[in-house]
């Protein structure tokens, strides 16, 4: 047998499970976006109506705004607090481990207790948050964090960092686990304070973590749904009502899959070409530091 | 004789087997109730069914209205249905219009019984696909013990009488009512609109006539901001507030003295008995108040199903008034048979006076009049009324006739 041929063949079970299980689904959702299928029966060919839509009524274009805004908060503030707990924690060898399995927790959880928890915290009537606030006197804060449009979203934000941001953290210890302890050792001889070489010698070679982590907490961000639909539902009044929710919305009480299938496909290409763009941008800056 | 004894024993199997399969059909049947958490009789008639009828076994599984959407699709779709299904209007559309529903047919026993209105609304085109099981209340939640305390021995139903009892409940420092954004709000917005009944009912979900034009509906929200006027209510923080799990849990513990809300809550509300509580029609206008009904539920016989002739004997069964019954009282609900009884307790006796004295109002999403889509579109809308009352009504209704327009 050529090496070629049996390089295909050991290749032809992932492509195999690559084929069913991703483009074939991604193909039928395209087909589905031009009809009007209910989920059951036949689907009638519907055209453009479902794109058309997407664009002419102002609903969608700012559940995709809500999405972009939740996705940079919970990316800067996720990627910001990993790495500054990974920095510390690599200077404290010695509650690292437990540190890192205890932040990893959150994480581990499910988003329907996740959900159900922050929810309570966050409640206008004896929540934890509220009670909290009470007690140390500043009452004049307290709200009703998920019913207020102006909160809402950074209130599902702070949830959604709390629950991963553990994994960031864990990605970022492996990263500095990679640099030669002797570029440390070399930049302490030289008079380098922590900060100093903080910034000039872990960040640059952290990049790869950093790359790491800032696409998968974007791609993973800008498809999430369960906290803002365990927590919210989309509101107060589609303050975060994202597009991911949206879609289930459509499918799962509308019943509207060919229209869902249109907006799972704008997603899509969203996704991807962010995806596309961070990775051309920080794989460059990997290759500059 | 060991021959003779083995062609005994293998006859004997043999008369068995076949007896027991001349014997038992097995009917697969699904609903979202039955659970721990809302029983509504269900495994008592599912056994008075099986003694009655020795030759079916049921095949009960319990499956939540979520997952409902989820699961029953793919078997539909890939010809394993259930033979029996717990059915609402909204599926009735979907999957009786993709065929995968058994025509029970106008002419049934069970279909004659049925009331003019609620006949129309679940044969809309000549088929019917669901045999319905249950109306049930929208109303409003009393505490009676609060309205006392401020010398009101009743709760109201007219707006005034609500107004005077928000002004006397706020000055004592009680919290007067639940208007939470959401279902609380458009159960009162919706029953006030519908009462006013400045355009027919059905028009409005089929495009013919638009929300924004409508009186009825800018009236009723003219008037929530009277209320909120009159310190019923803070808008702003009812927006905030979860109607399916903090306004309950502030109803229940007294916190609030009303709240618009279903009778499905009557037994949740009941399981403390130190809180006394009536359940009467929402407050309006005219006086006598409004008895928002909701068809909930039904059965349904899959086309696919194997087990047709079965699935119709056990479907028709909860047709008879005694064993519907069963499940009325432990929901609460009213029969939807022109010969059916109540299953509501005393503390609804208000809900019932009202349906008595003509105040029934059918909620239009349970009988197809208005698409599904349009019950989170007015609860959004109405939060987001709330949330700025200054707001134009018609900046309110213009998003329900847009979502009728996304829905034709």
């Amino acid at each position: 047998m050529s090496p070629k041929m049996m390089r295909f063949l050991f290749m032809a079970p992932a492509l195999v499970v690559l084929g069913v299980f991703f483009v074939y689904p991604i193909l039928l959702t395209f087909y589905y976006s031009f009809t009007d299928f209910t989920g059951v029966g036949t689907p009638e060919f519907s055209g453009l109506k479902n794109y058309d839509r997407i664009v002419s009524r102002s609903r969608y274009p700012d559940a995709l705004k809500i999405t972009v805004l939740f996705t940079v908060i919970v990316v800067v503030l996720q990627i910001t607090l990993g790495l500054f707990i990974a920095t510390l924690l690599q200077r404290l060898p010695a509650v690292r481990n437990f540190a890192r399995a205890a932040l990893f927790t959150p994480a581990m959880m499910s988003f329907v207790i996740v959900g159900y928890v922050w929810q309570f915290i966050y409640s206008p009537y004896n929540g934890g948050l509220n009670a909290l606030l009470t007690s140390a006197g500043l009452e004049g804060m307290t709200r009703g964090w998920l019913g207020d449009p102006n909160t809402a979203l950074i209130a599902i934000a702070i949830a959604h960092v709390w629950m991963f941001t553990g994994y960031t953290t864990a990605i970022f210890l492996a990263g500095y686990a990679n640099i030669p302890s002797d570029i440390e050792e070399a930049g302490r001889l030289d008079g380098a304070s922590s900060w100093q070489r903080f910034r000039h010698l872990e960040l640059p070679l952290l990049a790869p973590s950093i790359t790491i982590n800032v696409m998968l907490a974007t791609i993973g961000t800008l498809k999430t749904f369960e906290l803002p639909f365990i927590m919210t539902r989309g509101g107060p009044d589609g303050a975060t009502r994202t597009l991911s929710l949206e879609i289930i919305e459509n499918l799962f009480r509308s019943y509207k899959f060919g229209f869902a299938s249109a907006l799972a496909i704008v997603m899509l290409i969203i996704v991807v070409l962010v995806a596309f763009i961070q990775n051309k941008y920080l794989r460059g800056r990997e290759d500059v530091t | 004789m060991k021959l003779t004894q083995i062609l005994g024993g293998a006859s004997a199997l043999a008369l068995l087997a076949s007896a027991s399969l001349a014997q038992s059909v097995t009917l697969d049947v699904t609903a979202w109730k039955g659970n721990e958490a809302e029983p509504a009789g269900m495994e008592e008639i599912i056994a008075m069914f099986e003694e009655a009828h020795p030759d079916i076994a049921i095949n009960f599984s319990y499956i939540s209205r979520s997952d409902t959407d989820v699961v029953i699709p793919p078997r539909l779709q890939g010809g394993n249905p259930p033979d029996v299904m717990m059915l609402d209007m909204k599926l009735v559309e979907v999957w009786g219009d993709a065929g995968l529903l058994v025509d029970f047919g106008t002419d049934s026993e069970w279909f004659g019984r049925v009331p003019e209105g609620l006949a129309a609304a679940i044969a809309p085109d000549g088929p019917a696909y669901i045999m319905p099981l249950e109306v049930i209340g929208m109303g409003l939640f009393s505490n009676l013990d609060l309205l006392a305390s401020v010398g009101i021995d009743a709760a109201p139903t007219s707006i005034d009488d609500l107004k005077a009892a928000c002004g006397a409940l706020s000055e004592a420092g009680i919290n007067p009512i639940l208007m939470a954004g959401g279902f609380p709000s458009a159960v009162f917005v919706i029953a006030n609109g519908l009462e006013a009944d400045t355009t027919p009912v059905a028009d409005l979900g089929n495009g013919t006539a638009k929300f924004v034009d409508d009186e009825g509906f800018g009236a009723t929200l003219d008037t929530l901001r009277d209320l909120a006027g009159a310190n019923c209510f803070d808008p702003r923080e009812m927006a905030g507030v979860d109607p399916w799990s903090t306004a309950l849990n502030e109803f229940k513990a007294g916190n609030f003295a009303m709240m618009p809300h279903g009778a499905w809550n009557i037994a949740n509300f009941s399981e403390d008995p130190d809180l006394n509580y009536v359940f009467g029609p929402v407050p309006s206008p005219s006086g006598t108040g409004v008895a928002s009904d909701l068809f909930g539920i039904g059965w349904g016989i899959a086309s696919g199903s194997e087990q047709q002739d079965a699935a119709r004997t056990f479907v028709e069964y909860w047709a008879q008034p005694d064993v519907l019954q069963i499940m009325l009282n432990a929901e609460s609900a009213y029969s939807p048979f022109d010969d059916g009884g109540s299953g509501t307790p005393e503390l609804a006796a208000p809900y019932d006076a009202a349906r008595a004295a003509g105040g029934v109002r059918t909620y239009p999403y349970s009988v197809g009049q208005w698409p599904a889509s349009l019950d989170p579109e007015v609860w959004d809308s109405l939060t987001g009324f709330l949330l700025n009352m200054d707001q134009d009504n018609e900046d309110i209704l213009i998003r329900w006739d847009e979502n009728v327009e996304d829905n034709l």
